[in-house]
């Protein structure tokens, strides 16, 4: 790094220069204010937050997520955007992201919805969980002073998604702590016709998740690993509440796909994909997709190496062979299984190759070839 | 360990002649010295720039107090260390000016900021349960510190003292909480940006917040008039945790272990080759002034 020229500053300087897309592939799609919209150093707008608990001396206990933090006057629970001020918890990210975006909608990985469509994506600072493998961590780990954020109320990120043509998604850090502002985003978006959907590590409370899922259309959870010892030392969390918010999500007639990033000698072995993928099924049923990405080396990650190709085709194979419908590779373009196929005559129905759509072979969600339904949210 | 009965002359508010002998005595007898300001000498260098950390999270009811901060700071241009090369720091600008401390970057005296001016480091420092960044003010502008803190029960951890007061170095202690903050504690104090410039502690235990901590609640301080001088944070935080319990058993309160509150980081650190955590191997020597 250049002496007194920072990855911020570079990134910053990126997005007025419209180098931002062209960054976004490499930085995992962390997305960028220009600099006339920054409001790098401002005080975040409070705003009142929602789940939580008054207790004695003014002290509250937050029910947003598993962690369901005590938090004393004047202090912040683990994720760093909700505050306790005198007794009264609020949210200091409420219309405030610090990263915007528009994305294909297969970046996410959403491949059951919509495909070729776009998404407008956007995040605030904080996260309830701390994955040492986070590649958005300069804005998940850090809090609302941190980074620059824009003032962009619900109805502004709607009326911005319609003209975009685009769906409105809240990703890249964690939209648990600023569900909040999801809920109200997506209603605004509904009233103008625009979907909404989520990315998220789905460290939720079963309440503000079924909350959520009344006004979203999609989600996306990272199935980060399929052991309590994988969450606690690597992800500062639990698996059982993610399961549980994973099964709340199916329930709500939500669509719903999975993602579990493959990270060598960490989560990625056959015992552990098996019992997963056997969980899926049973659980969730065979048509919930799961996708297997690439992991490559980030943050606190740095001395673990990428996902061998060998690996994702390996655990596709496992998960195939359990009876799951829809598996995927991610961060591979050009191998098989970005591809989906009709489970019935195995016919591609959408050919894909990277984030970009080739073909779709669809009628009306059902395959082209021998009318199969193919599960999904397609127009 | 060094009490003077009048050094809380009401209330929250500190008696500076009595600090004053009491930073005499204790700066003494920890360096060996004939007085406090020789004692000073063997922890700091003049053309150094020294900073103060303190810890302001829970108000002027329960921070390091204003008046012992100044009285080092007279110490220290004393042995040519102006103010201008004294940095006083916490997390928080709002922190320090709740706690009684003004915000100065360029006039006279201290200078004074929270981190959140200078910011922190690019890039986090990788531990092996988790990564910080480093506050700006400790890595470039500091070149020792005086670690500062209050003597106070804690609702997560059981206890803060010196080897909590460092989470007011990083970016995220929020992320430190987990499992009574057992070994992030441990861990933050291993950073060599934190080891190797910390050089004295002067903890703060004039007024302990003995229980509902690390907020204020009324009624929680227990006046105790001490200031416990060390150059071990571990052997410090032994010392404030024996100091700590023997004020809960005055309030009738609980041994923290029995509410499932001991401060297992102690402990962790002792391990981690911090200092000494074993109340027999630490000499501690008791004045009154």
């Amino acid at each position: 790094m250049m002496k007194g020229f920072s990855r911020r500053d570079f990134v910053r300087g990126c997005a007025g220069s419209g180098c931002a897309l062209a960054m976004g592939a490499s930085m995992g799609g962390l997305v960028l204010l220009s600099p006339r919209q920054a409001r790098a150093g401002e005080t975040p707008r409070p705003h009142p937050a929602r789940f939580w608990k008054g207790l004695d001396n003014k002290r509250v206990q937050c029910q947003l997520c598993p962690k369901q933090c005590l938090v004393e006057d004047r202090e912040r629970g683990f994720c760093g955007v909700r505050e306790n001020r005198g007794g009264e918890y609020v949210t200091l990210v409420w219309g405030q992201p610090c990263a915007v975006h528009v994305d294909p909608i297969e970046k996410k990985p959403l491949f059951h919805f919509l495909p070729g469509s776009r998404a407008f994506s956007l995040a605030t600072a904080g996260c309830n969980l701390e994955c040492k493998c986070c590649q958005n961590w300069d804005i998940s780990q850090s809090r609302p002073e941190e980074v620059d954020w824009q003032w962009m109320p619900p109805e502004e990120v709607a009326r911005r998604a319609k003209a975009e043509g685009a769906c409105v998604t809240f990703t890249y850090s964690e939209p648990i702590v600023f569900l909040e502002y999801c809920i109200d985003t997506a209603i605004a978006a509904h009233k103008l016709g625009v979907r909404t959907t989520m990315v998220s590590g789905g460290s939720g409370e079963v309440e503000p998740m079924k909350e959520a899922c009344k006004v979203l259309d999609a989600v996306k959870i990272d199935l980060k690993g399929f052991t309590e010892d994988y969450y606690r030392k690597l992800c500062k969390g639990k698996l059982a509440p993610v399961l549980k918010t994973i099964e709340t999500v199916r329930q709500s007639g939500v669509w719903l796909e999975l993602v579990h990033l493959c990270i060598p000698g960490a989560n990625d072995g056959e015992s552990e994909i098996r019992d997963m993928c056997r969980w899926v099924k049973t659980h969730l049923g065979a048509d919930v997709p799961l996708h297997f990405t690439r992991f490559s080396p980030q943050y606190q990650m740095k001395n673990v190496p990428p996902t061998p190709f060998e690996t994702l085709i390996r655990c596709r194979d496992i998960a195939q062979a359990e009876g799951l419908h829809y598996v995927y590779t991610g961060n591979v373009p050009g191998i098989e299984g970005e591809n989906t196929y009709c489970p019935r005559c195995k016919k591609v129905v959408v050919a894909r190759h990277g984030f970009h759509v080739e073909a779709v072979d669809l009628k009306a969600g059902h395959c082209a070839f021998c009318g199969q339904t193919i599960p999904g949210i397609w127009s | 360990m060094v009490r003077a009965k009048q050094a809380l002359s009401h209330g929250y508010d500190a008696d500076r002649g009595a600090l004053r002998a009491m930073l005499g005595a204790g700066l003494a007898a920890l360096a060996g010295t004939s007085d406090g300001l020789s004692g000073l000498r063997r922890y700091f260098r003049p053309g150094q720039t020294v900073g103060l950390k303190i810890n302001g999270l829970a108000g002027r009811n329960a921070a390091t107090h204003v008046e012992l901060v100044d009285e080092l700071s007279a110490l220290l241009r004393q042995m040519d260390i102006g103010g201008h090369q004294q940095v006083v720091f916490d997390r928080f600008a709002s922190d320090l000016t709740a706690s009684g401390f003004a915000l100065n970057e360029r006039g006279d005296g201290y200078r004074c900021t929270g981190n959140d001016a200078l910011g922190y480091e690019e890039e986090p420092a990788v531990m092996p349960s988790s990564a910080s960044r480093l506050a700006r003010v400790l890595t470039e502008r500091v070149d020792a510190v005086l670690n500062l803190p209050v003597l106070k029960q804690h609702m997560l951890s059981g206890m803060s003292g010196a080897l909590k007061n460092q989470f007011g170095c990083i970016h995220n202690p929020n992320k430190m909480h987990l499992d009574k903050c057992d070994p992030y504690i441990s861990e933050v104090n291993a950073l060599p940006a934190i080891r190797q410039k910390q050089r004295l502690i002067v903890m703060d235990a004039l007024r302990p917040v003995v229980d509902n901590g690390p907020s204020y609640q009324p009624g929680m301080g227990e006046v105790a008039n001490a200031l416990l001088f060390a150059v071990d944070p571990v052997a410090a935080d032994v010392v404030g945790l024996e100091l700590l319990e023997e004020l809960r058993r005055k309030r009738g309160l609980p041994s923290l272990d029995k509410v499932d509150l001991a401060p297992t980081h102690i402990a962790t650190s002792a391990r981690m080759g911090l200092g000494v955590g074993e109340r027999g191997a630490i000499d501690v020597v008791f004045i009154e002034v």
